[in-house]
């Protein structure tokens, strides 16, 4: 009896081990995916909520495994061209940043404000500076179908020495293509504070499958944003200068570095 | 009492009964022929797009995505080399959100090019140079964009002025913002890079000539497809899922359609048990009887597929005229898609009207008797 509880408890520890390992794996490909070097995209940012506003947005990003610098800025409407907010983040450190405010306003951005709207969206700057599938803990909970398509759910919990202002996130992944179809992030309490849907996938031009239009519903009543992408190009050379407040003042169109 | 009036009264016999199911044949086809239409129309306009350009060929490579693949503009050189070519063009296509509009056709051309030619000022005027900040409209993107001369348009990271309003002959091309393609690859980044060629062969030449220019393209330009102006978007995967999108849609609506007319036409042989076993003991052939129940389908199939080619005609033009599509629909309902529809219809008529004539045809007379 005692032989037999011990195989039975030796094979569930071995599950539960693969499992992890699965969960691991999932997560660093996905994790890779998002921290694949220097890129720009373009996208059009509606806000619905009290009134409607659209921005077209270029972002400049250049994330690897170690480092994410993120450039989000507004190349129209006119009256609110050249704002943009700039997102650093090392490691497991916090995440820092600035905005800038045509002609000359510059504000800097410590950990404590990373919860604040990104644009006056429903994402705040964490949500595009965090890559939660860095994360130490990594499980799949689950499978649901999610617009037809069956995905994993992958938990993601921040480990020791890893700040965020969630408490974990949950990712529903379509393990066909490896594209994340909706992402969960809930508080301490459990409470779900963002919901973020992809509404279309597309293959980019590194041949992988990404989300091109999201839906994001966060705490705010009655408000939803929504991401169209329209556009967006890897291998693309951006100077130092581009990723600094003085370089904010020098709108420049992204070149690939071939050219 | 002919034997047609027989069929016309076994339809008019339940009014209510025969009406709701040519309503639901009658969506069906209507699917068909707008989908279908809207698809073809769109593969249509963009050939006529190529023609008034006075294209030939076309050189792109399509792959999987709605706007081509770029390729270095060195290939433009290297075809326009070709002693059978009279002129080409460079282009940069693309398909992007502009201001608070969706997605736009955005074409730039290379100054000077052929491609200009087509374009006839409506208003304003075509840009002074290469890289004069400037974009051309065609009238529906300038609906579309709420633009008018003079007026500011943020492409990428550029403020444009909008010196011009034109008429380019087909729907694609008035949806277009046009502008120089070297501004455009300056403010895109893309210096050197082209994604479309745009040909015009010597003329004289006949198809068959044409057709084997484009394999010798091929073969000294590896990095895109050179295909005949019209047959290109064809080429699309894209449009390719599209357009096989619409008739799985279609075909699904043409199913619902059979069952509900093999429904009323198994009723029908229910109902009048008594009545066709009376035909049968009066010296009707099994064989007449299937005839009647079929052609009774078959008349409801084509009523359904006149009612239907209505109802998506109009549905479409109707759709044609909602603000936020307005000028981006360019139906093709031609003749033969408008029959097509039709003999669909009967075809479908016929085929639910089966097996309920064969149900029909095992009905024996004696089972008149019986009531």
């Amino acid at each position: 009896m005692k032989t037999l509880l011990w195989l039975i408890c030796t094979a569930l520890l071995a599950v539960s081990a693969l499992a992890d390992d699965s969960a691991s794996d999932l997560a660093a490909k996905l994790g890779a995916l998002q921290q694949n070097g220097a890129s720009v995209v373009r996208l059009k940012m509606e806000v619905q909520g009290t009134a409607k506003s659209t921005l077209q947005l270029q972002i400049k990003q250049r994330r690897t495994r170690a480092s994410t610098e993120v450039v989000y800025l507004v190349l129209w409407p006119k009256e609110r061209a050249g704002e943009a907010v700039l997102l650093r983040k090392t490691g497991d450190q916090s995440a820092s940043g600035a905005t800038f405010t045509p002609p000359n306003t510059v504000r800097t951005l410590d950990s404590s404000q990373m919860k604040e709207s990104l644009l006056g969206s429903d994402l705040t700057y964490d949500d595009v500076v965090e890559n939660f599938f860095l994360w130490k803990q990594q499980a799949i909970i689950g499978t649901e179908i999610v617009n037809r398509v069956s995905c994993d759910i992958l938990e993601s919990k921040p480990g020791s020495g890893q700040h965020s202002s969630y408490a974990s996130v949950r990712t529903w992944v379509d393990r066909r293509r490896d594209v994340p179809l909706r992402v969960e992030k809930y508080s301490a309490s459990g409470q779900l504070v963002r919901r973020i849907e992809t509404t279309r996938v597309v293959t980019n031009d590194n041949k992988q499958a990404v989300p091109a239009n999201l839906t994001v519903n966060g705490p705010r009543q009655g408000s939803v944003t929504e991401l169209n992408g329209s556009s967006i190009k890897h291998g693309v050379s951006f100077s130092d200068r581009e990723f600094t407040p003085a370089g904010f003042m020098e709108v420049t169109p992204a070149r690939s570095a071939s050219n | 009492m002919t034997f047609f009036t027989i069929v016309v009264r076994g339809l008019l016999r339940r009014p209510v009964r025969t009406g709701l199911t040519l309503v639901g044949i009658s969506i069906g086809i209507a699917a068909v022929v707008a989908l279908v239409g809207i698809s073809r129309g769109f593969e249509a306009s963009w050939a006529t797009g190529m023609k008034v350009r006075g294209t030939d060929i076309v050189v792109s490579n399509m792959g999987n995505a709605l706007a081509p693949k770029p390729f270095s503009s060195e290939v433009r050189d290297r075809i326009g080399n070709l002693p059978e070519v009279a002129s080409a063009c460079s282009i940069y296509a693309d398909l992007t959100s502009v201001e608070d509009a969706s997605m736009m056709v955005v074409s730039a051309r290379e100054w000077g090019g052929f491609s200009w030619q087509n374009l006839k000022l409506i208003s304003g005027r075509m840009p002074h140079d290469a890289m004069e900040p400037a974009v051309v409209l065609g009238q529906t993107a300038a609906e579309m964009l709420k633009k008018k001369i003079g007026d500011p348009l943020q492409l990428e990271t550029k403020e444009l002025t909008v010196t011009g309003i034109v008429d380019g002959g087909a729907m694609v091309e008035n949806g277009s913002v046009i502008l120089s393609l070297a501004l455009f690859q300056n403010i895109t980044g893309n210096e050197g890079r082209i994604n479309v060629i745009d040909i015009r062969a010597t003329p004289g030449m006949s198809e068959d000539e044409v057709k084997q220019l484009c394999n010798k393209i091929d073969a000294i330009a590896p990095e895109a497809k050179a295909m005949v102006a019209g047959e290109h978007l064809g080429n699309s995967q894209a449009f390719r899922f599209i357009s096989a999108m619409s008739w799985g849609t279609s075909l699904l609506a043409v199913i619902v359609g059979v069952l509900g007319v093999m429904n009323t036409m198994l009723m029908t042989v229910f109902e009048r048990k008594q009545e066709i076993c009376i035909l049968l003991a009066i010296g009707w052939k099994p064989g007449r009887v299937i005839r009647m129940i079929l052609w009774e389908s078959a008349l409801l199939g084509f009523l359904g597929g006149i009612v239907g080619v209505i109802i998506g005609t109009i549905g479409v033009k109707v759709l044609e005229t909602l603000p936020a599509i307005h000028g981006m629909l360019e139906p093709d309902f031609n003749a033969e898609l408008m029959g097509v529809a039709v003999v669909l219809s009967v075809v479908v008529g016929v085929l639910s009207g089966l097996y309920p004539a064969w149900r029909s045809s095992r009905l024996t007379p004696s089972l008149a008797m019986q009531g």
